[in-house]
């Protein structure tokens, strides 16, 4: 799988509790993903501008920018990224997860999320990476 | 601690701040809609970092307390006081549970006792049991039926008592067995070191093999022994303790029922052959239902109209079916896909993905710890061990131990490079290199401009705003109002003003103090000021302003005011006055005679601030931090307390002298001059030695007599007098030698020595000497006594 890849995938993990980003972390750092933290969504656009990821992990409940807003942003021009992003959400109200698809996440998760799962998700995910990098070819 | 607690635990401290601080403004600005926001967003990234751990009375409280929000977020609910006292109730208590867990890592036993009639009041604005439904946690795992049979190995008797427990708390308990791989020493795994680090452990047992294996067989590299061990700690926890053996633990949770049937003697369920048996088909069936749910969520994305071609959307959810399609093992092509082409691609994928046969796989999924995907493991490239490219921190929080150690270090590297200058007398008087002198000067000059830069720096870091000291008080002020029936306005001014750590803590109850006083004695009940033609509310201001090296801190109040002639009085009576300063003392220094030791004008002793220990404690804890109080009042109008600070405590600049050929240190601040006096124009009065200056009489006093030491000036010869400013009074100190002026890191006096009063502590100097620095009032005190 990641065998024929020459890095390890990047993980941006996207929440405003430290004790989440530090759980997620450590969980995706075990399974041998290259981890990044930020507290909220403006930090992660600032983050995706900078160095593109291969995988989102956003929260929806954050200060200064949304989950929602992160991820219409990171679909957007602004940076304009095709990779995957997963949605985990203490929120389990029906249209939330609507919501989500509608600004551009691929899944999404209601908090807390069993540790196996997320790296299961993350790992098919990231699997083959050609689907996101074909975005430089197609911009 | 397992780190990921202590995060929770630090975390929650700023939360919980943030709310109470948020609650209380909103107290004065309600419905300020950005406010409510603030505390909503606060207390629900508390509760979702609670879900990760077993705390299932806090999550719940928390919920309630967050649902209240929500519906004052929404408009639905507007806020009222009585609502503010259940939150903040609610979270007074959360904070207590937090000290508990800090301490035994677990919610205190009476924790469901104590949140039940607080859920009910913030539920009940919200309609009461019916959103109670909606608030059961739905973090808990699934219940496995059938106890596996090693639960035997644990003693019976505990397990009965732990089985009527558990039918009648919400808490849970989960019991783990632990394989540790039989070559796992050579992985640098330490399984003993694994299972000690369990959280909430409540019974640990060690298994041994059935045969140990002959002398000759035997291999002490090889790990045989395994582990059964019982906790409450979370399934989050245990799969984060446990994550780099993930495939050699089972987690299973078990209710009071399963346990009960398992100690009445029901067959148990084979877990070990079961899960075995099931690893496979568990992978395969886990993987799958992720796969779906990509798929299925691929679906609900592509519902979206305004999906099209080339938009980063659409490619990405190309990208997420192509990835359950791989996972799930089914070749497809989307190159170029449509929307159209990917709704009937995954409608196929899902056809193909039929639900996995069995529901046995599936419970034993959510109650044994699975194995992660072989794959992530196996073709992870390396550990991630460098958080590298972090985003979140562009704040560190440090340990203050670690600024007070770099601020130790930064002392010690003034005293080795003072030794240079030592050095450089010792190459001239003795090696007679002149040139070798200067360059040690250069190279000492060069040393000091760093040293002062890093100094600086450090102290740099140790400033905390004022902010941080006069955060209590909104909290502080509302209450006691309450309490005392006053309605009280608290206006804080200033609250940027920098001051070193130290100061800012030690500040807190002197402050404390001052608020309390003019709440209980200085502010007046509403009715006593209608009728004295003020306005009903009260104000109360706190006020800090930098001004040069100081920091001041000002209370004032609008309350009735000082009476000087009642203190003066009252000081009379309790002989703190004579009777002669009875008639002229001044009204500005009649007000001042609070600050006294053993002055109480309170008529009657509140359960505030009364109780004999008045202002003269803030005046000695303010004059310990080298800092003073005044206070000035006018009868009727109200209370004005001053408190100057130094900025920093870190460094003291002190003036060395010695007598009897010892030196010590006496604090710049209190020196006025140093003067040479012909032995002639000493004059005495009374037993006094006093020396004329420029018209005044000051009184001088022989440091080695106060001190006890041998030493008498050498007759004929001029004497050396250093003046210092004790209590605006000037008074002169007969030494026999000035020093030089040095910059020194105080500590405290230790041991034997640290009843010695008459020092404020030791400094070390660049010589290895130790210097005493002097504490002038008691040395003056003492010298009272020696005349």
């Amino acid at each position: 799988m990641t065998s024929d890849t020459p890095t390890r995938a990047r993980v941006l993990v996207v929440d405003d509790a430290a004790t989440v980003r530090m759980y997620h972390n450590s969980l995706l750092g075990e399974a041998g993903f290259e981890v990044s933290e930020a507290a909220n969504g403006l930090e992660a656009v600032e983050a995706a501008l900078g160095t593109p990821f291969d995988l989102y992990v956003v929260d929806v409940n954050m200060p200064k920018m949304n989950g929602y807003a992160c991820v219409e942003a990171l679909r957007s021009e602004t940076v304009g990224t095709a990779a995957p992003i997963v949605m985990i959400s203490t929120e389990d109200r029906p249209g939330d997860a609507d919501r989500a698809y509608r600004a551009g996440a691929n899944l999404y998760l209601v908090k807390p999320v069993a540790g196996d799962r997320l790296v299961r998700v993350a790992t098919m995910l990231t699997a083959d990476r050609s689907w996101a990098a074909e975005k430089d070819v197609a911009a | 601690m397992n780190p990921l607690l202590a995060q929770f635990l630090a975390e929650a401290n700023d939360l919980l701040a943030q709310v109470d601080e948020g609650l209380l403004q909103l107290e004065r600005v309600p419905g300020d809609p950005e406010l409510v926001n603030e505390v909503f967003r606060a207390a629900h990234t508390f509760k979702g970092s609670s879900g990760l751990f077993d705390f299932p009375e806090l999550t719940r409280l928390t919920h309630a307390a967050e649902d209240l929000l929500d519906q004052v977020r929404s408009g639905r609910l507007a806020l009222d006081s009585g609502m503010t006292d259940d939150l903040l109730a609610a979270f007074d208590l959360i904070r207590g549970w937090l000290a508990h867990v800090t301490t035994h890592e677990r919610l205190p036993a009476s924790a469901g006792t104590d949140a039940a009639g607080l859920i009910t009041r913030l539920r009940a604005p919200l309609g009461g049991e019916a959103v109670t439904a909606v608030a059961t946690t739905a973090t808990s795992t699934a219940t496995i039926d059938v106890a596996p049979e090693w639960l035997a190995w644990l003693d019976a008797e505990w397990l009965t008592e732990t089985a009527g427990w558990l039918a009648t708390t919400s808490s849970t308990m989960r019991f783990v067995r632990y394989f540790p791989d039989s070559d796992c020493f050579f992985r640098a795994e330490d399984p003993l070191h694994l299972v000690r680090q369990v959280p909430a452990l409540e019974r640990l047992g060690v298994v041994q093999p059935r045969v140990w294996p002959g002398p000759d067989d035997y291999d002490e590299y090889v790990c045989l022994l395994s582990f059964i061990l019982a906790t409450r700690a979370s399934l989050g926890e245990l799969e984060y303790l446990f994550r780099y053996v993930p495939d050699q633990v089972q987690i299973v949770e078990l209710d009071s029922d399963a346990i009960t049937r398992h100690l009445s003697g029901e067959p148990p369920l084979q877990v070990e052959a079961a899960v075995t048996a099931a690893v496979m088909p568990m992978i395969d069936s886990d993987l799958a239902a992720d796969a779906r749910a990509l798929l299925h969520a691929a679906q609900s994305s592509l519902a979206v109209d305004d999906v099209v071609a080339g938009d980063t959307r659409l490619r990405s959810v190309v990208h997420a079916v192509a990835s359950a399609a791989r996972a799930l093992g089914v070749p497809v092509n989307l190159t170029g896909a449509d929307r159209a082409t990917l709704l009937a691609e995954i409608d196929r994928l899902l056809g193909a993905a039929a639900p996995a046969p069995a529901g046995v796989a599936e419970d034993l999924s959510t109650a044994v710890a699975a194995p992660v995907p072989a794959a992530a493991v196996a073709d992870a490239p390396g550990r991630a061990d460098d958080p590298g490219g972090q985003v979140g921190t562009r704040v560190l929080k440090v340990d203050q131990e670690k600024v007070d150690r770099l601020m130790e270090l930064v002392g010690e590297l003034n005293v080795a490079k003072n030794g240079l200058t030592f050095l450089a007398d010792a190459a001239e008087e003795e090696f007679g290199s002149r040139v070798l002198s200067r360059r040690i000067k250069d190279q000492y000059a060069g040393m000091h401009r760093i040293a002062e830069e890093l100094q600086a720096a450090v102290m740099d870091v140790r400033m905390l705003p004022l902010s941080v000291a006069f955060g209590r008080f909104p909290r502080l002020v509302r209450d006691l109002s309450r309490r005392l029936g006053k309605t009280i306005e608290l206006v804080t001014e200033g609250e940027d003003t920098m001051a070193d750590k130290d100061v800012i803590e030690a500040l807190g109850d002197p402050l404390v103090h001052l608020v309390r006083n003019s709440l209980d004695h200085g502010i007046e009940p509403s009715d006593e000021r209608i009728a004295a033609g003020k306005p009903p509310a009260a104000r109360l201001t706190l006020a800090a302003v930098a001004d040069g090296d100081a920091v001041i801190v000002e209370v004032s109040d609008d309350g009735r005011g000082v009476d000087p002639e009642r203190v003066k009085r009252k000081a009379y009576e309790k002989g703190l006055i004579s009777e002669e300063e009875l008639e002229t003392l001044s009204e500005s220094d009649a007000v001042n005679l609070v600050f006294r030791a053993g002055f109480s004008t309170a008529d009657q002793v509140s359960d505030l601030s009364g109780r004999g220990v008045g202002m003269d404690a803030v005046r000695a804890s303010v004059e310990k931090l080298g800092g003073s109080v005044t206070m000035r009042s006018k009868l009727g109008q109200g209370t004005f307390t001053r408190l100057r600070l130094p900025l920093s405590m870190a460094v003291t600049q002190v003036m060395v002298v010695s007598v009897a050929g010892q030196r010590f240190g006496i604090p710049v601040d209190l020196v006025v001059e140093t003067v040479r006096v012909p032995a002639g124009e000493m004059g005495r009065v009374l037993h006094q030695d006093v020396v004329m200056m420029r018209g005044e009489v000051v009184p001088v006093i022989d440091l080695a007599r106060a001190l006890d030491m041998p030493w008498a000036p050498t007759p004929g010869e001029d004497r050396r007098i250093l003046v210092v400013s004790v209590n605006s009074q000037r008074i002169g100190l007969l030494v026999e030698q000035f020093h030089r002026e040095v910059d020194v890191i105080l500590k405290p006096m230790e041991g034997l020595l640290a009843y010695a009063d008459e020092f404020s502590g030791t400094a070390l100097l660049g010589d290895g000497l130790v210097l005493l620095v002097l504490n002038m009032k008691e040395v003056l005190g003492l010298a009272a006594r020696v005349a």
